[in-house]
């Protein structure tokens, strides 16, 4: 079982590199040199460029119970605080991506503790549904789609959403949570056969 | 092959586009025989065309507002960066990002291997050695169907999405539509006049291949803006331009 402390990303600077290409390094770390001397217009660069996706990324992540815009502006401020330690191994949207992704699965694991529920069940609240036996017909509702990923397990929704919603390749998904490109691979799967059968057959509330 | 033969690696490559020719090859003739397969795949890039299409929410204006308030307080980062910009670095984007959904809509495609037998199920064998004038046009109207479902598939995305694109860029992806959208007309007006061509047959197919390469393009090129790659997008853009 992949606990949730497995895909813990760490945003340490000795993490592998996501091969950020020359222009985008290059444009990071001009950046990166322009909030650090003071140029307050930069971060607010910076915000522009990832906002909505770390938004909808972070919303999704934290499902129904998210109050996405305050978790924004908390991922921000981290990043804020934490840029002293971007060093350019990585591009700063991958290192972005991380921060983010940590801090809400840090959020979900002080939820389910508050709950009293195990934090290492965070990854498999049920038994993984089989491959469902009923093909799905036609197009899927956006209300149903959002409602399976919401139901996921926190490491591979963390996956789909990174992959399948947002379009990163398995290798940057891997950088960001800290896992294989493998891992990645076998989590996505398991995201999409699990919403296959959310489907198929409906997401079962937990109590 | 045999179903057990598609684990979730082979299944994942598959959807996402990324198995090489050979095996790809082998997936489609199993998945040629076999229904249930076929429907797993169809409904795994059903789900991950509709995640691709999900709805892009805004943050509320005030956030950045907040934000600004709150990092008024805070102390300027500080820190070393290892690397100082150059100018000498070359554009190359290694992110095997573009994790392209629809470039996977193709991959289903059973119709091109007209000539191709498999030996897994006698019955479906059969079936394929023995053509008859029905079981062809059948299965030319199932593979042109494929293809236009895998176009109204990524025309619905670039369709949703090509305001994001330059003017210059979206005039000339629309001048190329308008020219193979002609080509599959005609291709399709020749194919009524001589049914059994295998050249219009060829011509249309080959037009219906050219409008997904070059949406299943338009849908890269948004991918690598809505991701910031401000570099690889212009890369994307001037050849779709070309």
């Amino acid at each position: 079982m992949v606990t949730i402390q497995a895909i813990k990303l760490s945003t340490s600077p000795d993490m592998a590199p996501s091969n950020p290409s020359g222009d985008v390094r290059n444009a990071d770390l001009e950046l990166v040199g322009r909030i650090r001397s003071g140029d307050a217009s930069a971060f607010e660069a910076v915000y522009r460029q990832h906002a909505t996706r770390l938004y909808n990324l972070a919303s999704r992540m934290m499902g129904a119970h998210g109050e996405a815009d305050d978790l924004l502006q908390d991922i921000f401020l981290l990043a804020y605080r934490k840029l002293g330690s971007f060093r350019g191994e990585s591009s700063l949207g991958t290192w972005l991506y991380r921060l983010a992704m940590n801090h809400c699965l840090d959020v979900l694991r002080n939820r389910q503790t508050r709950m009293g529920q195990q934090t290492d069940s965070l990854d498999e609240p049920d038994a993984p549904p089989v491959a469902s036996p009923v093909p799905l017909v036609g197009a899927v509702s956006r209300i149903d789609l959002e409602r399976a990923i919401e139901a996921l397990p926190p490491a591979c929704r963390a996956a789909f959403l990174l992959h399948d919603v947002e379009g990163f390749g398995h290798q940057e998904v891997g950088t960001m949570l800290g896992i294989s490109e493998g891992t990645s691979k076998s989590q996505v799967h398991k995201a999409r056969m699990r919403i296959r059968y959310y489907l198929a057959h409906g997401v079962k509330k937990e109590s | 092959m045999k179903c057990a033969d598609l684990q979730s690696d082979v299944l994942v490559d598959l959807v996402d586009g990324r198995l090489d020719a050979t095996h790809q090859r082998d997936v489609e003739r199993h998945l040629e025989a076999c229904a249930e397969c076929r429907a797993l795949v169809i409904d795994l890039r059903t789900i991950r065309a509709a995640a691709f299409m999900l709805d892009r929410r805004e943050p509320a204006a005030a956030t950045w507002l907040r934000l600004q308030s709150a990092m008024a307080t805070e102390p300027r980062p500080k820190g070393r960066l290892l690397w100082m910009p150059t100018r000498a670095n070359l554009p190359v984007w290694l992110g095997a990002a573009a994790a392209l959904i629809l470039a996977t809509v193709i991959g289903v495609l059973p119709l091109l291997n007209r000539n191709v037998t498999s030996t897994e199920d006698p019955a479906a064998a059969a079936t394929i050695n023995e053509p008859t004038v029905d079981s062809v046009a059948a299965e030319f109207a199932k593979a042109e169907e494929h293809y236009q479902k895998a176009i109204d598939d990524l025309q619905t995305i670039a369709n949703k999405d090509t305001g994001e694109l330059d003017p210059q860029v979206a005039a000339v992806l629309q001048k190329n539509l308008t020219v193979i959208d002609q080509a599959i007309s005609e291709s399709r007006a020749a194919l009524k006049t001589q049914p059994s061509s295998t050249n219009a047959q060829d011509g249309l197919f080959d037009a219906l291949r050219t409008k997904v390469a070059l949406l299943q393009q338009t849908v890269e090129l948004i991918n690598e803006m809505r991701k910031g790659n401000q570099a690889e997008a212009g890369r994307r853009a001037q050849t779709l331009s070309q």
